[in-house]
């Protein structure tokens, strides 16, 4: 088992440099580099300034060089700082010989995306669970049919139309809660306590528009896991031996329906620190999908690199974790990882 | 089934907490009242400036803040004329290459220091420093010495006199020698903490959120009458729109269906807020690849210039809310030439001009041609949809003339690197600024078409390049004004590119604000934000978590 997991994580290391090869290699053939993007077009910033720009930020060097340079700083696990917003480091905070400390950027946007996504998970699990379970006990009759036209609905529309919608009746029409941000105008005057409520309340519509979009596929898997379940022997055997009905559908059935949901937790790892940046736009929350998008736009190679280093790392991180959890929930996997 | 009991009690609490605001009731918001300090105005950015040192940012929110903050020599006043801001006067030496400013007596920094011309040295030694991260160096470069003799005066001087020079005091942003000295200014805490002089000093940053700024009160310019800014950081519009119409923010930038189709819509808005109307600082512009067939042939760029239609242009995509221009400066500034109107819209002209130029339809395909190459080119634009829809119009437009059009739409940063440097385009869309200064010489001289330059259309005429040559060294302004009529004639008469139109900036402000001008100034609204007051009674609740 150790040895399987060493070699596993063994395999990592070359995983990792070939997809920051890649990574690095795709940014570079978009065209356009952080001095285009910065003053490019203002008559006052002249071709010069930009040049040395470019030499300053090593932007003149062959690309392969610029890689080797990313990598060497890379193995130090040091970042880089942003080009785009005023030297800030990407990752995590530094402090000068001044004692001020500059904040990292993905450091400051981590939290709030991974508290949103992590909400929003965990609701989406408390409410596709009990529909899935339902859809399948009720399978084509009208529960399920009302269940799926439900989900289907909360995946297909569009997140940003419902989000506008629900700002403007919760918080224009009716002022129950806020319409944008993380925090009201003087929060910080409050109490602990209040200010934890006061962000709590911005973070409903954000939890839930995610959450509702999310809905479909978890629901669905559960209802279809269900239903595969239901309908094979050992099923029927637990019911001829007189089991009461809630025994078969939790003890029975809805455990080994569950299982294929470890393999898409694992890979929604890396999705919990990916926000979306259509969301965090429109309820002008500095979450990680804003903070990427914003980089690509400004073609601010650092930070681009360092968060598809981390993207790509907790892919892989949590495509392990899943096979492992696989093979500890399941018995037949786990034979197979220990030949 | 606990945990949703649960989740429902929690968003009854939650719902119960958040109370109805007690509000002003909207009549009280038009009576008169008596000036007097303090409140707080809260606006909204769309984007977070990277830093506070408006010269090495660059970005639109990094100035919006920065101006608040930091001080230069000289200013804009309400009708774009230059004035002393830290300076007191100023005087240009009879060669005309040296200026000598007197600062203003007893300036401080906000911290108490005294400010004085050491600091204006050290500012300008910093933005000629090659380690500066800046793109905007190149004028303060040309300075040949500059030195401080006294702590009242500042003297540069220039190889060549260089009328632009003013208008570059104007835009350097003073920066504070006891704070900065022996710091790297590109990693600088000082970035994200200034110390300035101007009217409000900074309270607070939360990144991503908002900027709050507070009154200074070693202010060089005298004492604002509101307390505090709040700047909240929104990306989205119509989100914005959204906590203006709830009252949650004092002021934004409407965008024109926003001012056009929903305020009149919404009596309940109009009770509440002002609409103001002020000419925006750029101008909307087909370029054409001068070096290309046919657009060398200046005909033809007449031609296309008649065919289009520049009102329907600012009907269709501004609703009406621009002007057109005839000239790359602001219409009702010194600087525009009274004198030229834009061409009008004459489809027959077109024609005609197409005609002897050699262009008409030969095969009888509806579209002209010329040895049997039929006049068809593309127009390429970056992603903004003002440019895009106006991209259309005219692809109409130039179809009733016989002129066949395509459109591409490309990422703004692979639209320059791709196509601008590389002078791979046809035509383009684009918009160019309605300069304070009045100088275009990196735009129009035909010295500056090499790549990542900016006369990248390829304009050359030797008269143009005499007169940003002479505009350059004259420093009187009635002077300079002649020149710069007679280069927007030619350029007029030259039509390398179709003036298309400038768009008006659209201020909402809540009616708790006075003071404000209105109809707008040509510097735009914000020239007397420092009277600008908000009475007492009309106050937001400041301390209230909703």
């Amino acid at each position: 088992m150790l040895k399987y997991l060493l070699k596993r994580l063994f395999w990592m290391i070359p995983m990792l440099i070939g997809i920051s090869l890649i990574s690095f290699f795709i940014m570079h053939l978009a065209p356009g580099d952080i001095t285009t993007t910065e003053a490019g077009f203002n008559p006052k910033a002249s071709e010069e300034s930009r040049q040395k720009l470019r030499e300053l930020y090593n932007l003149d060097k062959p690309v392969i060089v610029q890689y080797g340079l990313w990598l060497e700083r890379m193995s130090k696990l040091d970042f880089g700082n942003s080009f785009a917003s005023h030297q800030r480091p990407v990752f995590w905070q530094t402090t000068d010989e001044n004692n001020n400390t500059k904040l990292g950027m993905i450091q400051e946007a981590l939290p709030i995306t991974l508290l949103i996504n992590v909400l929003s998970m965990g609701l989406i699990i408390l409410i596709a669970l009990p529909l899935g379970i339902i859809s399948a006990l009720t399978q084509n009759r009208l529960p399920d049919r009302s269940i799926t036209l439900f989900v289907f609905i909360g995946f297909a529309i569009p997140g940003f139309w419902l989000a506008l919608m629900l700002m403007y009746w919760t918080g224009v029409a009716h002022h129950w809660l806020p319409i944008s941000g993380l925090h009201s105008m003087g929060a910080d005057k409050l109490s602990g306590f209040a200010q934890g409520l006061d962000t709590l309340k911005h973070l409903i519509l954000p939890v839930f528009i995610s959450a509702i979009t999310g809905l479909a596929g978890i629901s669905l898997f559960v209802r279809n896991g269900m239903l595969e379940v239901l309908h094979q022997d050992f099923i029927t055997t637990a019911k001829a031996k007189g089991l009461p009905e809630g025994t078969i559908i939790f003890r029975h059935a809805l455990r080994n329906a569950l299982l294929p949901l470890i393999t898409i937790f694992g890979l929604s790892i890396p999705g919990l620190i990916g926000g979306s940046v259509i969301a965090e736009s429109i309820f002008a929350i500095p979450g990680m999908g804003k903070l990427f998008f914003d980089a690509v736009l400004m073609r601010d190679f650092p930070v681009i690199m360092g968060i598809l280093t981390i993207g790509s790392a907790l892919t892989l991180v949590g495509n392990l974790l899943a096979d492992l959890s696989y093979a500890w929930a399941d018995p037949r996997v786990r034979k197979g990882v220990m030949q | 089934m606990t945990f949703i009991r649960f989740f429902l009690l929690l968003s009854v609490l939650l719902l119960a907490a958040c109370s109805e605001s007690t509000r002003t009731p909207y009549s009280q918001l038009d009576q008169q009242y008596a000036v007097e300090s303090g409140g707080t105005m809260v606006d909204a950015l769309s984007g977070e400036p990277s830093g506070l040192i408006a010269m090495l940012a660059g970005e639109s929110s990094a100035s919006a803040i920065a101006g608040n903050i930091f001080n230069s020599l000289l200013k804009y006043d309400k009708n774009l004329e230059l004035t002393g801001e830290l300076a007191q006067s100023w005087q240009v030496s009879a060669d005309k290459k040296t200026i000598t400013f007197h600062l203003k007596p007893n300036l401080k920094w906000a911290d108490g220091q005294a400010l004085t011309s050491e600091d204006v040295l050290f500012t300008w030694k910093v933005m000629t420093d090659d380690k500066t991260r800046t793109p905007y160096g190149a004028d303060y470069k040309l300075v040949k010495n500059a030195s401080a003799p006294d702590p009242q005066t500042f003297v540069v001087s220039y190889a060549h006199p260089y009328a632009p020079a003013l208008d570059s005091w104007a835009s350097l942003h003073v920066l504070p020698k006891h704070i900065l000295q022996g710091q790297d200014i590109n990693n600088s805490d000082f970035s994200r903490h200034p110390v300035g002089s101007h009217y409000y000093q900074l309270a607070s940053w939360k990144n991503g959120e908002s900027i709050s700024l507070v009154r200074n009160p070693n202010a060089t310019q005298g004492a604002p009458k509101i307390d505090r800014l709040m700047s909240r950081i929104i990306p989205d519009k119509a989100a914005q729109f959204l906590e203006l119409m709830a009252d949650n923010i004092d002021s934004m930038a409407l965008n024109s269906v926003q001012y056009a189709r929903i305020f009149p819509a919404r009596p309940e808005l109009n009770q509440q807020f002002n609409l103001y109307k002020e000419l925006g600082n750029s101008y909307t512009y087909l370029g054409f690849n001068l070096k290309r067939k046919p657009f060398d042939d200046v005909r033809v760029r007449k031609a296309f210039n008649y065919a289009i239609d520049k009102q329907e242009i600012i009907d269709g995509v501004l609703l009406g809310l621009g002007e057109p221009v005839s000239s790359p400066y602001k219409p009702g500034t010194r600087w525009s030439n009274p004198k030229l109107s834009p061409y009008p819209y004459d489809p027959e002209k077109a024609k005609s001009l197409l005609a002897e130029a050699g262009y008409s339809d030969h095969d009888g395909d509806g579209i002209v041609d010329k040895n049997g190459q039929p006049l068809s080119f593309e127009i390429l634009t970056n992603q903004n949809k003002e440019r895009e829809m106006t991209a259309v119009l005219i692809q109409r437009r130039l179809k009733e003339i016989g002129v066949d059009v395509s459109i591409r739409v490309v990422e703004w940063a692979t639209f320059i690197s791709r196509f601008i440097k590389t002078g791979d385009f046809s035509a383009v869309v684009l918009g160019w600024g309605l300069g304070q200064e009045p100088d275009q010489f990196n735009i129009w001289h035909s010295s500056q078409q090499e790549p990542g330059q900016f006369n990248f259309i390829g304009y050359k005429n030797p008269q143009v390049d005499h007169l940003l040559e002479s505009g350059r060294l004259e420093l009187d302004p009635d002077k300079r004004m002649k020149i710069y009529h007679q280069f927007a004639e030619i350029l007029y008469q030259d039509s390398p590119i179709v003036y298309l139109f400038a768009g008006y900036g659209l201020p909402a402000i809540h009616k708790r604000v006075k003071g404000i001008d209105n109809p707008a100034p040509p510097a735009g609204i914000g020239h007397n934000s420092y009277e600008w007051y908000i009475p007492s009674t009309l106050r937001r609740n400041e301390i209230s978590a909703n």
